[in-house]
């Protein structure tokens, strides 16, 4: 078996430029429930950006300086818009049940998103460096060694939790919504529940 | 597996579905435009909670008697990092560990051993006043540490237990503490000079320091974290309703939203046996990866996985696509039935001999689409 050739075909069969950016969508799409994932991703993009300005200034500079601190202010409020979103969207998709019809990874990958989105929010928050980083931290620390995460983590290691949020937390939180992309377009939007036609009067009722 | 089987369902198509005009790039970028104007606005007219953290030095300022207690019960081993168990260590004083977390003798807090070692009594105490001690020059402080650490096991838990008794009733005087002559051997002056230490603000950085061991890069503040980990840092938490039975975590500052996504796992907190338990916080933590293993693998739960179809949210979700099957009154009133409703369902491919039939609407060709 050639692996270039497997992978070549499989990538050009599952994602095309049709699949990653589609100009047509089934006209069943037509909802403010398909809005919450875009913003959840647009979101996303504010909460890196400005953790990459932030992170270029070192850990410092949103504590003490006033630029900083606006700076660690859209990260906050992205932060708050990208979770609102991302339950939103959450939701909705139950409502959908859109894990239906071959989408049940796409489900899986959204759900591991969500938790590694969980897991790097609250590095986020230890990383503030003021009091609420403070007590969460030497309070968290009875969960993270109840657990036994304590062989990996050491909570109170700041360099440890620091370089967790902000570069190996975003890889795996990338690759996850990435991955859950491409799975989104190239399944395609889950269909309806079919309707259910009735006999017992002339017109169409659906359940 | 044969194209009829379960991969034929499964890959439906959804171009079998009547199509319609879709511009992802501008969905896009209006979605960025819209949450950084949103973003950005609400940060420029809110701006983000930050509460200073608390120092060794505010608390030894403000509640000299606690700090005192503080380095009392992290020097005779009443504190509770003293004997917390593993990660930091493995009790005080062959003491068992005070703090290891165990459901029905499952307790992987100890899998890993005393990675983050902790002695309170030499790493809060003993070490910081030997610098101290060295740095001032300090020959009383230096005898008082070698008196202590030659004493007995059980003389030194006398002198500390007299002392701790002597500072239920301690007063405190221009920010020092004094109390009613008693027999404290050499602990009353360890008290003071730790006191007086901590009050310079140089206390967090020995102890930043042990924690660092062999750099000057300090990012690890463990040892400055777990020396107002009890009574100081609980004490203000509880001020602004931080303590974990007032839903901790979920609470920023005042008037902001905290970190609310995690109320399912704070909920727990607030009920037994979570919130009664030694081992609430193991079990907290096992109980929430239980229910997000329930989410993640909620398409192939019985029962869960159909219930979006029984509630009538996708009603009101897909009520357009509804509406139009209802107006085109779909299959019910069609002679070709069953094929109808197979095209429905995406199974079937209209012939042309069907397509020209008066009675007859194609759902799934480009003409339909435009309906």
């Amino acid at each position: 078996m050639n692996w270039t050739k497997s992978i070549r075909s499989t990538v050009s069969e599952k994602i095309t430029w049709d699949n990653l950016l589609p100009s047509e969508q089934p006209i069943y799409v037509s909802s403010l429930v398909y809005s919450f994932g875009v913003f959840t991703l647009s979101s996303l993009v504010f909460c890196i950006a400005s953790g990459v300005i932030m992170a270029a200034k070192g850990a410092l500079w949103y504590q003490i300086s006033p630029l900083g601190s606006f700076m660690r202010s859209i990260h906050f409020w992205s932060v708050q818009a990208f979770f609102f979103f991302l339950t939103m969207h959450l939701v909705g998709q139950f409502f959908m049940g859109s894990w239906r019809e071959g989408r049940a990874i796409t489900w899986v990958v959204g759900a591991l998103s969500f938790a590694i989105s969980v897991v790097e929010a609250f590095s986020g928050y230890l990383s503030r460096g003021d009091f609420f980083s403070q007590w969460n931290q030497v309070q968290s620390k009875d969960a993270f060694n109840g657990a036994g995460l304590d062989g990996f983590l050491n909570i109170l290691n700041n360099g440890q939790v620091y370089g967790l949020h902000i570069a190996v937390l975003p890889l795996i939180l990338i690759a996850f919504v990435g991955w859950h992309l491409v799975l989104v377009r190239s399944k395609g939007v889950v269909p309806p529940y079919k309707a259910r036609t009735s006999k017992r009067k002339e017109g169409v009722s659906h359940e | 597996m044969s194209k009829n089987g379960k991969a034929g369902r499964f890959q439906r198509d959804t171009l079998r579905f009547p199509q319609k005009d879709f511009d992802m790039v501008k969905e896009g970028v209006i979605s960025l435009v819209v949450a950084g104007v949103l973003i950005v606005g609400v940060a420029a007219i809110w701006k983000a909670p930050f509460r200073p953290a608390v120092t060794n030095q505010e608390i030894a300022k403000s509640q000299p008697v606690l700090v005192e207690q503080t380095t009392l019960g992290d020097l005779d081993g009443t504190g509770s990092i003293a004997s917390y168990g593993p990660p930091y260590n493995n009790g005080f004083h062959g003491q068992a560990p005070q703090s290891t977390q165990s459901i029905f003798g499952f307790h992987p807090e100890t899998w890993w051993g005393t990675p983050y070692a902790v002695n309170t009594a030499k790493d809060d105490v003993i070490t910081p006043l030997s610098m101290l001690a060295t740095a001032s020059g300090n020959g009383s402080l230096k005898s008082a540490l070698a008196t202590y650490q030659s004493a007995t096991f059980a003389q030194q838990q006398k002198w500390a237990t007299n002392y701790a008794n002597a500072l239920n009733k301690a007063k405190v005087v221009n920010g020092n503490v004094v109390v009613p002559a008693g027999d404290y051997g050499p602990v009353a002056m360890m008290m003071n000079d730790e006191l007086s230490f901590a009050k310079s603000g140089l206390l967090s950085g020995a102890l930043d320091r042990e924690s660092n061991p062999g750099t000057i890069y300090r990012y690890n503040i463990q040892n400055d974290l777990l020396f107002l980990q009890g009574a100081a840092l609980h004490g203000i938490a509880q001020n602004i309703d931080m303590l974990g039975e007032q839903w901790g975590i979920n609470h920023d500052e005042q008037a902001y939203p905290g970190p609310w996504w995690l109320t399912p796992y704070t909920f727990l907190y607030q009920i037994p046996p979570w919130s009664t338990s030694s081992a609430g916080d193991e079990m907290a933590a096992y109980s929430v990866g239980i229910l997000f293993m329930l989410l993640v693998l909620l398409p192939w739960i019985p029962g869960l996985n159909k219930l979006p179809k029984v509630l009538p949210m996708h009603k009101l979700i897909w009520r357009d696509w509804y509406k139009r099957l209802d107006r085109e009154n779909a299959c019910e009133q069609c002679p070709l039935r069953a094929a109808c409703t197979k095209e429905f369902k995406g199974a079937y491919t209209p012939d042309s001999d069907v397509s020209s039939l008066p009675c007859y609407q194609p759902i799934t060709t480009p003409a339909s689409a435009a309906l």
